[in-house]
């Protein structure tokens, strides 16, 4: 029987950043950067739910997240959809995505996280493909001016937000969850459990990839103007990587330390004074590598707290 | 009674007028913000534009400021800029940040379609008006967003025009029949190629025996050469940024391939640049579009290039690492169509900004050529000629050979 207590910690948790982004639409009026803190929370924990709970970092996440916003744009351009079916569309075709490269979970380690970069590659070159232009628009761009809401892609993203969280908070506290992270620690011995490992690894890695379509799918409707190299830029991967180790994986509160601190700190001087960014944000990196390996949360859970 | 009341309003009406047509309060500082890459892949055409533009808002604010018709007085300058990096995900949280933080009365974009395609929708949505240095993707000007005007660059459909009718006239006589197109596959140069051939099947006189878009961060042609050259085309034209026609030129030379015409459009465009890394010989010989940085046209407004050039010189002498090129003009040039454009609006507003930029349209001529918009706000005014690298006593020159009417020499197609 899981802790309603804790379970009411984690949730508070979540609601109050998720609060806190929505209110914080009505009183700071750059609203793209607010996006993109939206953006990256979720994207950070659609990693964490994939990286954190099986053990598995996929270095081509930003595969699923180009599928999405071209899963979104093509339903726009050639459907006619509305933005909120098109958005369906590209959690849709993140999974398929997904389905298609299940395959690669038979791969660990550093095999895995070039394999599935090696993927999003691929996928980004098709694309881009100009001979694909009538149905893609190939290298040159789509243009979805008719459907740009920015103040309502910005709350569906909270709402994206929000539900990702929730997975999060149900996969800390549930059985399921629990299984998860035995995979991750001895797949053997957690099948001789009783395990299904396949099962496990399998529905988290399609909840991680719609996820990542679902925010992809939104970020196109968002900035309706974008090229293939856009949303498949490979930055979006390791900031989402980098976000989710900064703060601990695993946790609720980890990858929303990373993306605070970090995306903070690159938004505050990363775009004023670059080279000084990339001299602290390697300092960091190299700091936390050799000293919190498991991340910011660590400097809590090894002196026995729980961190949501 | 009444005479008095009369004399003493008409005494007054002056004062009422005066209080009526009183210019507005006017700011301290008037806000252009823009963005510029100083690393990434558009480094090298955002750098000299931003560079210029600095150029032109020194000038004024040495003189007091900038004129402002409005408030009726010279207002001082202050420029507010970020590096995107030449990333369309920073530049993004960056024009937003111009918008609605910094509350600049100006927006510049940065250089080239790519990093000026996020500013589009993003400028339209706050009623912004954008003014478009170089971005000159199809899908910016449409009807339905008045708040954009190309300044500098023609729209990619324009470029190829003469390529294609001097191979079609002049190539034709001298016996070129085959043409091969490789182009980098993205907006700026895909829009070109896709233009070039439409003009050359259009006309009917030549055969495409090669039609190839590579990815822009390609970097060897070596294959891709001998590939076109399997085909034995007369005529080449490689499509591609800085880096593309720096590759492309260094590995045709030591393939040892010739090919009677052979066009680039960077070894004019940003002809320092290449010569410092491709080198005179590698160039020689080759065709490229004619820029305003290497064209004196004869402008109404502003200082001809020549003197462009010496206040450049002066501002970046030789070795201080920034190279004059075609972008360098388009900077300076945006800053003339700002001066215009606050000397000539209504008001403040940007639709009035609007009005004043399109007004300029078929009466502006500046060291960078005519300048006219279409009803969309791109550009057309602006023309492309052809040249070809030659080299005149020890040093190469880019000489204007198509068309006619503006060309100051002959084109040497070789045998």
């Amino acid at each position: 029987m899981p802790d309603r207590k804790r379970i009411a910690g984690d949730l508070g948790l979540a609601a109050l950043v998720v609060v806190a982004m929505s209110v914080a639409h009505g009183v700071y009026s750059n609203e793209l950067l607010l996006f993109n803190f939206v953006m990256f929370l979720t994207l950070s924990q659609g990693l964490n739910l994939i990286y954190g709970f099986t053990g598995y970092l996929p270095f081509g996440y930003v595969g699923f997240f180009g599928a999405g916003a071209y899963g979104f744009a093509l339903a726009v351009m050639h459907l006619h959809s509305p933005p909120l079916l098109a958005l369906a569309i590209a959690g849709l075709a993140a999974l398929v995505l997904a389905v298609i490269l299940a395959p690669l979970l038979r791969l660990s380690g550093a095999y895995f996280a070039i394999a599935s970069l090696a993927a999003a590659q691929a996928l980004y070159e098709v694309i881009a493909n100009p001979d694909l232009q009538d149905l893609t628009k190939g290298p040159y761009g789509v243009s979805l001016s008719g459907v740009f809401a920015p103040r309502l892609s910005y709350f569906v993203a909270v709402a994206i937000m929000a539900v990702t969280f929730a997975l999060v908070v149900w996969l800390r506290n549930s059985r399921f969850g629990l299984s998860l992270q035995a995979i991750r620690e001895d797949p053997v011995s957690a099948a001789m459990a009783g395990v299904s490992v396949v099962r496990g690894r399998m529905v988290a890695w399609l909840l991680s990839s719609v996820i990542a379509g679902l925010s992809g799918g939104v970020f196109a409707w968002h900035i309706s103007v974008f090229y293939p190299d856009t949303v498949f830029d490979v930055t979006f991967s390791i900031f989402a990587t980098v976000f989710t180790l900064f703060g601990g994986a695993t946790t609720l509160t980890g990858p929303l330390l990373g993306v605070f601190f970090l995306y903070g700190v690159y938004n505050a001087i990363g775009i004023t004074v670059p080279q000084y960014f990339q001299l602290i944000y390697g300092a960091l990196i190299m700091g936390l590598v050799l000293f919190l390996p498991n991340g910011l949360v660590s400097l809590l859970t090894r002196r026995g707290f729980r961190v949501p | 009674m009444f005479r008095r009341a009369l004399l003493g309003l008409a005494a007054l009406l002056p004062l009422g007028i005066g209080v009526a047509r009183a210019a507005p309060p006017a700011p301290a500082e008037l806000k252009i913000g823009t963005l510029y890459a100083s690393s990434g892949p558009f480094a090298s055409i955002s750098m000299p534009v931003y560079d210029a533009l600095k150029i032109w808002i020194n000038e004024k604010n040495a003189e007091g400021g900038v004129f402002v018709k409005p408030y009726n007085k010279k207002i001082p300058i202050k420029l507010i800029s970020y590096d995107d990096q030449s990333s369309t995900a920073t530049a993004a949280t960056l024009y937003n940040q111009l918008i609605t933080q910094d509350k600049v009365d100006l927006l510049i974009a940065d250089s080239g379609s790519v990093l000026t395609s996020v500013a589009v929708p993003i400028a339209k949505e706050h009623k912004m008006f954008l003014f478009d240095v170089s971005g000159t993707g199809g899908t910016f000007f449409t009807k339905d967003n008045p708040y954009i005007g190309l300044m500098a660059d023609p729209v990619s459909t324009i470029w190829p025009k003469y390529i294609a009718d001097f191979l079609d006239d002049i190539g034709v006589k001298n016996g070129i029949k085959k043409v091969a197109i490789l182009y980098s596959t993205n907006d700026f140069t895909g829009t070109q190629a896709a233009a070039v051939r439409g003009f050359i099947k259009k006309a009917g006189k030549l055969d495409i025996v090669y039609d190839q878009g590579v990815p822009t961060s390609t970097s060897n042609y070596t294959v891709l050469l001998n590939n076109i050259a399997a085909h034995n085309p007369d005529a080449v034209l490689e499509l591609g940024y800085v880096g593309n026609d720096i590759a492309f030129l260094r590995n045709l030379q030591d393939s040892g391939d010739k090919f009677r015409f052979v066009f680039t459009i960077y070894g004019g465009t940003e002809m320092d640049e290449l010569l410092k890394n491709v080198g005179a010989a590698a160039m020689q010989g080759t065709f490229s579009y004619v820029p305003a940085a290497l064209y004196d046209y004869k402008p109404n407004f502003g200082p001809t290039l020549e003197q462009f050039r010496a206040a450049w010189d002066k501002a970046y002498p030789k070795g201080s690492g920034v190279e004059w090129g075609a972008n360098a003009v388009y900077g300076y040039m945006t800053g003339l169509v700002l001066e215009r454009t606050l000397a000539t609006t209504a008001s403040m507003d940007q639709m009035a900004i609007h009005n004043a930029v399109f007004g300029l349209s078929g009466k502006l001529n500046t060291l960078d050529g005519p300048f006219a918009l279409n009803a969309e706000g791109a550009q057309v005014g602006e023309i492309t000629p052809l040249g070809q690298l030659q080299m005149q006593g020890k040093d190469l020159k880019l000489v204007a050979v198509y068309p006619p009417k503006f060309a100051k020499g002959k084109a040497d197609l070789g045998k």
